[in-house]
């Protein structure tokens, strides 16, 4: 884990992984141990880390949908400015067309489609745009705290 | 995640643990799924399940409608308080039979 401390007030970890659903509870536990370390607030602990692992899941589900034997690696970014919390993803899969993000409507109840909106519900902000070499995709999400 | 299951006449309780996601349904699934398919009332016990994402909240929607279905009963109980709240975030609260 990278961890850039510059200004105590502005916090930022960084972290790589394999791009697998075998590395989402990693990802959890890195989110975990940079929010406890951030101290931020118990209760929305736990749903930045459902929004983190939704958006990594993603990556391997739809970035890397006909590749599930890559040895690519993805890396999330937690920075903090003690009012507003920053995550981003890199990602060097399929360029995600943004168009096509969407959710299922939640009142047409099947299984399937809820990841977008979980994040939705949780973050304040959402913007895909394209990654610095080497990255492909940057995802990066915002909270206010 | 693993599982327990214990059958009392018609209704099997399956009792879950750990964390439920992407990389976990399929063995969620490979346990619920042939109890429903046998005709099998289920009570899923999610006690010690402490975290759930989309991926397991699919299997509780899938597991719901297949026990529509094929005319039996899918009971989720003893839901933990950080698994509610992903429920309720996906507004199934009314939908799935929670106890």
């Amino acid at each position: 884990m990278n961890t850039e401390v510059a200004d105590p007030t502005n916090l930022s970890e960084k972290k790589d992984f394999l791009v697998r659903s075998s590395s989402l509870k990693d990802v959890r536990s890195f989110s975990r141990e940079v929010f406890e370390k951030f101290k931020i607030d118990e209760d929305l602990r736990e749903e930045l880390v459902l929004a983190i692992a939704e958006a990594a899941q993603n990556i391997v589900k739809h970035a890397y949908k006909d590749y599930p034997d890559t040895q690519d690696r993805m890396a999330v970014r937690i920075s903090c400015t003690g009012k507003e919390l920053e995550i981003a993803f890199f990602d060097k899969g399929k360029p995600v067309e943004e168009s096509k993000v969407k959710h299922r409507a939640i009142d047409d109840v099947k299984p399937g489609g809820l990841g977008t909106f979980f994040i939705q519900e949780i973050m304040d902000s959402i913007k895909f745009k394209e990654g610095d070499k080497p990255w492909i995709n940057n995802l990066v999400l915002t909270k206010k705290l | 995640m693993t599982y327990k299951v214990t059958d009392e006449g018609d209704t099997s309780t399956v009792f879950l643990d750990g964390e439920i996601d992407m990389d976990k349904t399929e063995g969620a699934k490979e346990v619920i799924f042939p109890l429903i398919d046998a005709g099998k009332n289920v009570n899923l016990n999610l006690s010690n399940v402490q975290y759930m994402d989309s991926s397991g909240i699919s299997v509780l929607i899938e597991s719901h409608q297949k026990a529509l279905e094929k005319g039996t009963k899918l009971i989720i109980k003893d839901v933990s308080k950080s698994v509610l709240k992903v429920i309720m975030m996906a507004k199934l609260e009314q939908i799935l039979n929670l106890e």
